[in-house]
Formats: structure tokens, C-alpha cells, sequence
């Protein structure tokens, strides 16, 4: 279960490392498309929780 | 099946599909609000929830001095006009503005409207009325028809529809109205078909006007069997880095009846060069009547001269003389007289009709008002660079001084008006505990777009920040509902 866990949080760092590069790179494209419903800085912010959680929890890695 | 399939995957693969899926739910979802597929959107700012998930479409109000944001929980309009931008990811077709509001307005700031703007040289916004007091007022008094839109108001109940008053006002002969059309007949947001003849037209001498003139400019001309030829001579200040295009039209009604440009290749931007440019326009074949001649150029550019062909020249609600070159006489219909200095140099006791009135700080909109019944009223400036506005015209003779447009139901309007008929097109907002809620309709097939906005402005006429009156229009919500051309209409069409 805390493996499984483990993975859920870097997986999830992933995604939304992924979906915020593709929020700006939209952003770059079409100016106001995604701040006008949705501060980035939420989905920034996010990320980084994730980010330093899978640094703490780390999941194990695959052989 | 899908369920063994299911079980087959390792976990990860489970994650990593469900994360995927979810990533691009949300780029469709983007993607769908960018695009507006089927042409409608709604996009509305409730004033009272101070959370908000992104920016909105629905931006600040400006300029930042004619807002209060901090004596009430809502933006307080204070001072006129107040603009604010609407962001749109794609262009549509028309609006339905829907504004919640508190009116905590004074007795002689009667009117509030609304308008998007569709001139961004003109700097003109096509303003539709949110609310009216007199005509509120005159509804609950006057005799009352409402008709295709429209609304006729009677002093006396004369007509028993729109459609008989109609055509006695096209034959030129109202009941009960023997002073001519002009002073029997005032409009709201609506302009009806009104063939202006001057009673008892002479020819005069031809006006040759070498008063310059800065920026944009509106006049009306009249000709009876004349020919009609108008050259300009006009002089772009390069004081701007921006192009300065000249755009002449002439206009008999809405219609365009003869247009010149010229385009500015802009080769000297910012160098205080003075270039002269000539546009003259000779229109053949054109019918006795009023028409509307409108000169669009930026504020870097001047009218130096205009040489015209006919006697009868009036420049409508503004002029902006910039000759330097001393005292200056000039002739108004109007009974008040908005005026703003731009230059500390031209700050003046200006007389207007016969009074003084004091100018005592440059860009600051001063109001004066005149009682004296009288059909042109002198303006004397000592010195110029002043911008004169009013719901009138302006001339520099009382004899070329004519206004073919009859009277608005507008901030000057009183209710004890001599007109015994008012056709206006309104719709008195709903009143409910206090609030009020307007619905206004925009065309924004000609609205001006820049960075994917719309500009917009509430508009109360004599609203005023600095006047330490407390009055205010307190916003509550902006609903704007858009409709516009759909996807397959775009790609088909």
C-alpha cells in the first residue's frame, strides 16, 4: 500500500508537471485561454507539493 | 472483456491511463472554451464574491479615480465615464449586456447608459440606454403606446398608435404642433427619418474656415440646388509615434454618399515635422438636405483649413480650436457648454452667452450652464487649445449656425419640456428592493477588437469624482452573453 502510494504521488507530480506545461504553452498560443478560468500559480503550487512529496516518500525504482 | 483487459494492466499502466485521461479531459475542456463551438457563451462578474478561480473575462474598471473600491463591499462608479475591457477567445456577433446595480444617484445625473466601442479614432462608443429618470418619470405621466420596439409618449393623447403619428410626422404636419417639427418632437436612441429643411434658405457667402482644428471632427452642411465641394487642408504634427491615416465621409443619413483616404506611411514618427496633406471631395448629384461630413484623424493630426461651397457649416457636440492665436468667438445652440483646457496656458475666464465662467485647472472637465433663451449663444476664449463639448452645434457665425437633429432626451432635458411627443427606444430596467437590473443589446459585428477585447463603458452623464457630492452607481453584477457564428458556420460559411 505505502509503495502504491509512493507511485500515486510521482505519477501525480508528473501529470501535473505535464498539464502545467501544456497550460503555458496554451497560454503562449492563445493569451487568457486558461487564466481567464484557472490562476496558474494553484496548479504551480500543486506540482511542487507533489514534487517534494515523492522526494520524501520516493517510490521504489523498477529492476 | 474490457474488464479482463482491465485486470490484465499492472498497476502503473492503471495510473498512468487514468492521469492521461484526466490530462486530456481538461486540454478538450480548454480547447471547447476557446473555440466556442456553438457560437453562444456567457461570461459574468459578480462584484459581491471577492474569490475568483482565474481572472475572469469581465476586467477591472478604469480610470482608477472615477472608482471607489473601498467604501463599499461593490466598485462605486463615481465620476464619468467608466470603462472597463471584456476578453473574448474569439469574435462574436452580438452581445447582451446585463448589469445588477444600486442607483444612489443625484436629481440632475438622470441618465445611465452603456456602449462598446466601435471607433478607436473616433474614440466613439455606440452607447445604448440602461436607464432614463425623465423618460421613467414622463412614462408614468404622459399618455403611453408601445409599438415594434418603440415607444411613443403623448402630452396630449393625439394618436392612437405609432404608425398614425408616423405618418403624419413624415408629411411633415404633427397635431398640436405649429412651431415646426424640431420643437414639437424630442428622441431617445432613436433617430427617424427627418427630411431638415431651412425655412426660407438664402445662398450665402461660401465659408472658408482657417481656425485650426485638432483631431477628429463632425459637421453638418446644408445645400439647396448648390453644388457642394469641401477641401481640407490638414497638417499631421508627428508629436506620436503613430501613423496618422485621414478618412473623410460624407454621410446623408446613415448612408455614405462620398468618402476620401489617405494613408500615412509614417516616415518621420516622433519628429515634431510638421507634413501638409490636401483631400478635397466634389460630390455630384446630390440632393437638397442635411449632410453629415466626418473628418477621422488622430489627435497628432490638425484641420488647418477648410474651404467649403456652401454657407451653412456646424460642427456636432465638439471642437477642438488649436490656433494660438488669440481671442476667439464662437456660436452654440446649446444651453451648456462642457469645456476642458489641456494646456495650463489656456486656463481662462470663459464667457458663454453672455456670462463668465472660470477654467482654473488643465484636464479637468468644467460644466457651464445658461439660461438665456436665445438660438445661438456667443463662446469667447481668450486664448484657445480648449476642448468645447456639448449635445449641440458650434459655428464661428450665427449665420452658418444650424442643428438638423432634434432634441434628445438627454441630462439637459427637463421634464417640462414644450415637445408634446417623445419617441424613444427604451426599456425602463427592473426595479427590485433597491436594485435594478438593465439588459442592453450591442452589434459587435463593427465593434473594435484589440488583444482580444472588447472595450466597453457605463456612462453617467455629469457623474462627477471631484464634485464632493456622495453620489455613486454601485455595481453588483455583469453578466455579458455572447452569440456568434458556430463552428461549422465558420468552416462552411
Amino acid at each position: 500500500m505505502a509503495k502504491n502510494l509512493a507511485v500515486i504521488i510521482r505519477e501525480t507530480f508528473y501529470g501535473s508537471f505535464l498539464l502545467f506545461l501544456l497550460f503555458v504553452i496554451l497560454e503562449s498560443i492563445w493569451p487568457n485561454i486558461i487564466l481567464a478560468y484557472f490562476n496558474l500559480n494553484y496548479l504551480l503550487l500543486l506540482t511542487i507539493i507533489f514534487g517534494l512529496a515523492s522526494l520524501i516518500k520516493p517510490a521504489p525504482r523498477r529492476n | 472483456m474490457l474488464k479482463s483487459i482491465w485486470e490484465k494492466w499492472p498497476f502503473l499502466f492503471k495510473l498512468r491511463f487514468i492521469l492521461g485521461l484526466i490530462l486530456f479531459i481538461i486540454i478538450i475542456v480548454f480547447l471547447y472554451l476557446k473555440v466556442v463551438p456553438f457560437g453562444h457563451i456567457i461570461y459574468e462578474r459578480d462584484y459581491t464574491k471577492s474569490l475568483r478561480s482565474g481572472k475572469g473575462f469581465i476586467l477591472g474598471f478604469t480610470p482608477a479615480e472615477r472608482v471607489d473600491l473601498k467604501s463599499a463591499e461593490v466598485p462605486r462608479l463615481i465620476g464619468d465615464p467608466i470603462y472597463f475591457s471584456v476578453f473574448t477567445p474569439r469574435t462574436f456577433d452580438k452581445a447582451k449586456m446585463t448589469i445588477v446595480y444600486r442607483d444612489n444617484l443625484a436629481l440632475d445625473t438622470p441618465i445611465v447608459e452603456a456602449g462598446v466601442l466601435v471607433d478607436n479614432i473616433l474614440w466613439r462608443y455606440d452607447l445604448k440606454p440602461v436607464d432614463n429618470k425623465a423618460l421613467d418619470y414622463l412614462m408614468m405621466k404622459w399618455n403611453k403606446i408601445e409599438e415594434a420596439g418603440l415607444i411613443l409618449l403623448q402630452k396630449e393623447k393625439n394618436y392612437n398608435s405609432l404608425s398614425d403619428f408616423n405618418k403624419d410626422f413624415e408629411a411633415g404636419n404633427l397635431k398640436d404642433c405649429a412651431s415646426g417639427l424640431e420643437n414639437c418632437l424630442a428622441v431617445y436612441n432613436y433617430s427617424p427619418n427627418y427630411n431638415y429643411q431651412i425655412s426660407n434658405y438664402k445662398t450665402g457667402q461660401p465659408i472658408v474656415l482657417e481656425k485650426p482644428l485638432r483631431g477628429a471632427h463632425q459637421f453638418y452642411v446644408y445645400l439647396n440646388n448648390e453644388p457642394l465641394r469641401l477641401e481640407f487642408i490638414l497638417a499631421d504634427l508627428n508629436q506620436d509615434l503613430k501613423a496618422a491615416p485621414i478618412e473623410i465621409k460624407i454621410y446623408s443619413g446613415d448612408k455614405v454618399v462620398a468618402s476620401e483616404s489617405l494613408a500615412d506611411e509614417n516616415l518621420k514618427p516622433g519628429s515634431g515635422e510638421v507634413e501638409e496633406r490636401k483631400i478635397v471631395l466634389n460630390p455630384t448629384n446630390l440632393k437638397p438636405g442635411v449632410y453629415k461630413v466626418e473628418v477621422k484623424i488622430t489627435d497628432d493630426m490638425v484641420i488647418k483649413k477648410i474651404v467649403s461651397s456652401l454657407s451653412r457649416l456646424s460642427f456636432i457636440n465638439k471642437v477642438w480650436p488649436v490656433s494660438n492665436a488669440g481671442p476667439l468667438t464662437l456660436y452654440t445652440d446649446s444651453n451648456y457648454l462642457q469645456v476642458k483646457a489641456l494646456n495650463p496656458a489656456s486656463l481662462q475666464t470663459i464667457n458663454f452667452a453672455g456670462l463668465g465662467f472660470k477654467v482654473t485647472e488643465p484636464y479637468r472637465q468644467f460644466d457651464f450652464k445658461s439660461d438665456l433663451l436665445i438660438k445661438s449663444k456667443a463662446i469667447i476664449l481668450k486664448k484657445d487649445d480648449v476642448i468645447l463639448e456639448n449635445n449641440g452645434v458650434f459655428a464661428w457665425s450665427p449665420e452658418s449656425l444650424f442643428n438638423p437633429s432634434l432634441p434628445k432626451v438627454d441630462r439637459y432635458f427637463s421634464v417640462k419640456t414644450d415637445a408634446g411627443y417623445i419617441v424613444a427606444n427604451y426599456n425602463k430596467p427592473l426595479s427590485e428592493e433597491g436594485f435594478k437590473t438593465a439588459t442592453v443589446d450591442f452589434d459587435l459585428k463593427g465593434a473594435y477588437r484589440e488583444k482580444g477585447k472588447y472595450s466597453f463603458m457605463i456612462s453617467v452623464p455629469g457623474l462627477k469624482s471631484d464634485d464632493n457630492i456622495d453620489d455613486n452607481l454601485e455595481i453588483y453584477q455583469i453578466k455579458i452573453e455572447l452569440n456568434g457564428r458556430t463552428l461549422w458556420q465558420k468552416i462552411w460559411q
